[in-house]
């Protein structure tokens, strides 16, 4: 279908009085065509300003937006024909579901009557909302306004497919079926799509790709894999991963070890001068409770069973940060027990204490 | 503790008793005295023969007063007034409440200003410019005077009801390919017809009452009877059945209105108090 190009792209918000402040600091993506790309980052990195400025909504300071290889950063947002599923849906409460997937054909004067119903049923077919096309926005479920609001963008068939934050207001249940039928029609319908989220499940799920934002620069781009095997910096390490990465500043010794305190000393993944400050960046489910000949004695503060596997918190002797390890299901630990913990030299990220960058 | 929840309940409600009373006095007064014969005007006893002649003296313009034309000049410049400010106060709410530009609040503050500057302080100057630009004692320079209550009013609440209303609405409609003014028609307006309800009540109502305005910018064309419902006091003696009856008619019109679109009303009255 259409490929999206962002180039050099940048918005800077300029108040009278108050210094202005660069939202977007030059982002450079392109999307096959296609693609489904996550935009992935905490609120205030400049995730939702790009949507904003590829939709339309909001002007560019700097940089192109290119859809199918043209330009539109200069066609205001009713000629770029972008689709866009808003966080709260932005259905129009005095419509049905009908009249509403309808409104957004009759802007185009074109389309005639017979068109805009034949339509409004081959799209309610898509995502399965024929049951619901007489009933009010007000009536429906998250999850079923989710998909109303999706089928609302997908209408007019657009080049290009936004989603904002699509599964931020469904409750847990809704939110995994919802997920697999927004991956499920995309796959279908073909729509280079570019997904929203704060939600790192969301993204890891559903992107084909992955792009982590942070302060309004692009801190890493790659598979979902790529993003979590082997993070860029220990932002994009911190930010992608539940429960989260161990975070452990360490020096570098000549053996190859990382020193975390008098006692506690790690391997490292790869050879690094000695007496280097560095941070250890150490997933919860690649640290493994172990006999007591190999691994380093540690002390458990909490365990939180979760059925399927639990979170242990330890600590070890000399060091500031509480650890967390996952455990087996069938462990059972308790306040102050003594363990042994071992990690993976080959699973363990180490990056720079000064610019957090990965030294892998 | 019962005991003394209950006292407290007596209380309150035998105070709510009072103040209803209080309140409604005056009302229940002018009804009386609107009912009396004019020979038992003066008397302080309430038995007296109840007549509906000060009615039909006030609605037959006998005494040489006008008092239909006053009362169709009322309608004509209050309803004017309040279309007038819809037209333009309804955008330039919309405007405010979607757009910072430069100046914007300074221009808002401006027209608050209009309500809380009195109405005298500007009335002999307007009164000589009415007189030169032949707009004295007219329905068009009572409507444009009664923009200074009715637009601050309009533009201020509908400025609120717009602010309360998610932009992504509007912006999935401009993704649509609807223009901003379609999205504003389209879209916002009607999603506001509570606060459109509510604001041109009340609109009405302040024209309605405003009694400065006519009272120095009218002689008789164009009077209201605010100012009209006093004729009935000059002449040889006071006539205050009259004048009651006359002020109980033009109770009227804005209790109809307020009955028609009640509906609307308790939803628009409290819209800003109740956040979704």
């Amino acid at each position: 279908m259409t490929e999206l190009e962002l180039r050099e792209l940048r918005k800077t918000y300029r108040a009278r009085g108050r210094p202005p402040v660069d939202a977007v600091r030059g982002i450079d993506l392109t999307l096959r065509s296609g693609e489904l790309l996550g935009l992935l980052g905490p609120s205030g990195c400049g995730k939702s300003t790009t949507l904003r400025m590829i939709a339309g909504l909001e002007t560019v300071t700097g940089g192109d937006i290119l859809v199918g290889g043209s330009s539109v950063v200069s066609r205001p947002a009713q000629q770029r024909n972008i689709g866009v599923a808003f966080e709260n849906y932005a259905l129009y409460p005095p419509l049905t579901v009908a009249e509403n997937l309808a409104f957004g054909l009759k802007a185009r004067k074109r389309a005639d009557r017979g068109d805009v119903a034949r339509k409004v049923r081959e799209i309610a077919d898509r995502v399965d909302l024929t049951t619901i096309l007489d009933a009010h926005p007000a009536g429906l479920s998250s999850g079923q306004k989710q998909r109303v609001s999706l089928a609302r963008a997908l209408i007019r068939e657009p080049d290009v497919l936004l989603l904002d934050e699509p599964l931020s207001h469904l409750d847990a249940a809704q939110r995994d079926t919802t997920r697999r039928e927004l991956k499920r029609i995309q796959r279908d319908l073909g729509h280079t799509t570019i997904l929203v989220t704060h939600d790192q499940e969301e993204a890891l799920s559903l992107a084909d790709r992955i792009a982590v934002m942070k302060d309004g620069m692009i801190q890493q781009l790659g598979t979902p894999y790529e993003i979590y095997d082997t993070p860029a910096n220990v932002f994009v390490a911190d930010f992608v991963g539940e429960p989260a990465i161990n975070l452990l500043p360490a020096v570098t010794t000549a053996d190859g070890h990382a020193r975390l305190s008098d006692t506690a000393r790690l391997a490292l993944p790869v050879p690094l001068a000695a007496g280097r400050e560095v941070m250890l960046g150490i997933r919860p489910e690649d640290l493994s409770l172990a006999g007591e000949e190999e691994g380093l004695p540690a002390r458990v503060v909490a365990h939180e069973p979760l059925l399927e596997s639990g979170i242990a918190t330890v600590t070890l002797p000399g060091v500031d940060n509480p650890l967390a390890v996952l455990t087996a299901p069938e462990v059972r630990l308790a306040h102050d027990d003594r363990v042994h913990i071992t990690a993976d030299p080959g699973l363990t990220h180490v990056f720079d204490a000064e610019t957090g960058d990965s030294l892998r | 503790m019962t005991m003394r929840k209950r006292l407290l309940g007596w209380l309150a409600d035998a105070a709510l008793i009072l103040y209803f009373l209080f309140a409604l006095f005056p009302i229940a007064w002018m009804v009386i005295l609107s009912l009396k014969p004019t020979n038992e005007l003066f008397s302080t006893y309430f038995s007296f023969s109840p007549t509906l002649d000060g009615y039909r003296t006030v609605l037959g313009d006998s005494e040489g007063i006008p008092f239909v034309r006053f009362f169709v000049n009322s309608l004509v410049v209050s309803l004017g007034a309040v279309a007038l400010s819809l037209l333009v106060g309804l955008p330039a709410a919309y405007a405010s409440a979607r757009w910072r530009f430069k100046g914007s609040e300074n221009l808002m503050f401006t027209l608050l200003s209009f309500r809380f500057a009195p109405e005298l302080t500007v009335i002999i100057p307007l009164f000589v410019l009415y007189q030169k630009l032949g707009l004295f004692d007219t329905y068009v320079g009572m409507v444009w005077v009664l923009q200074l209550v009715t637009l601050p009013l309009t533009v201020w609440i509908m400025r609120s009801y717009f602010a309360d209303l998610t932009p992504e609405l509007e912006q999935a409609a401009l993704l649509d390919g609807y223009t901003r003014k379609q999205a504003f028609v389209r879209v916002a307006l009607p999603l506001v017809k509570p606060g459109v309800a509510a604001v041109s009540l009340l609109a009405f109502i302040f024209a309605w009452n405003n009694f400065v305005f006519p009272l120095i910018l009218t002689s008789n064309e164009a009077q209201t009877v605010t100012v009209g419902a006093l004729s009935f006091l000059g002449g040889d003696r006071p006539k205050y059945n009259l004048t009651a009856a006359a002020a109980l008619v033009s109770v009227v019109p804005p209790l109809l209105l307020a009955l028609t679109i009640q509906r609307y009303l308790v939803r628009g009255l409290s819209f800003g108090a109740v956040k979704s």
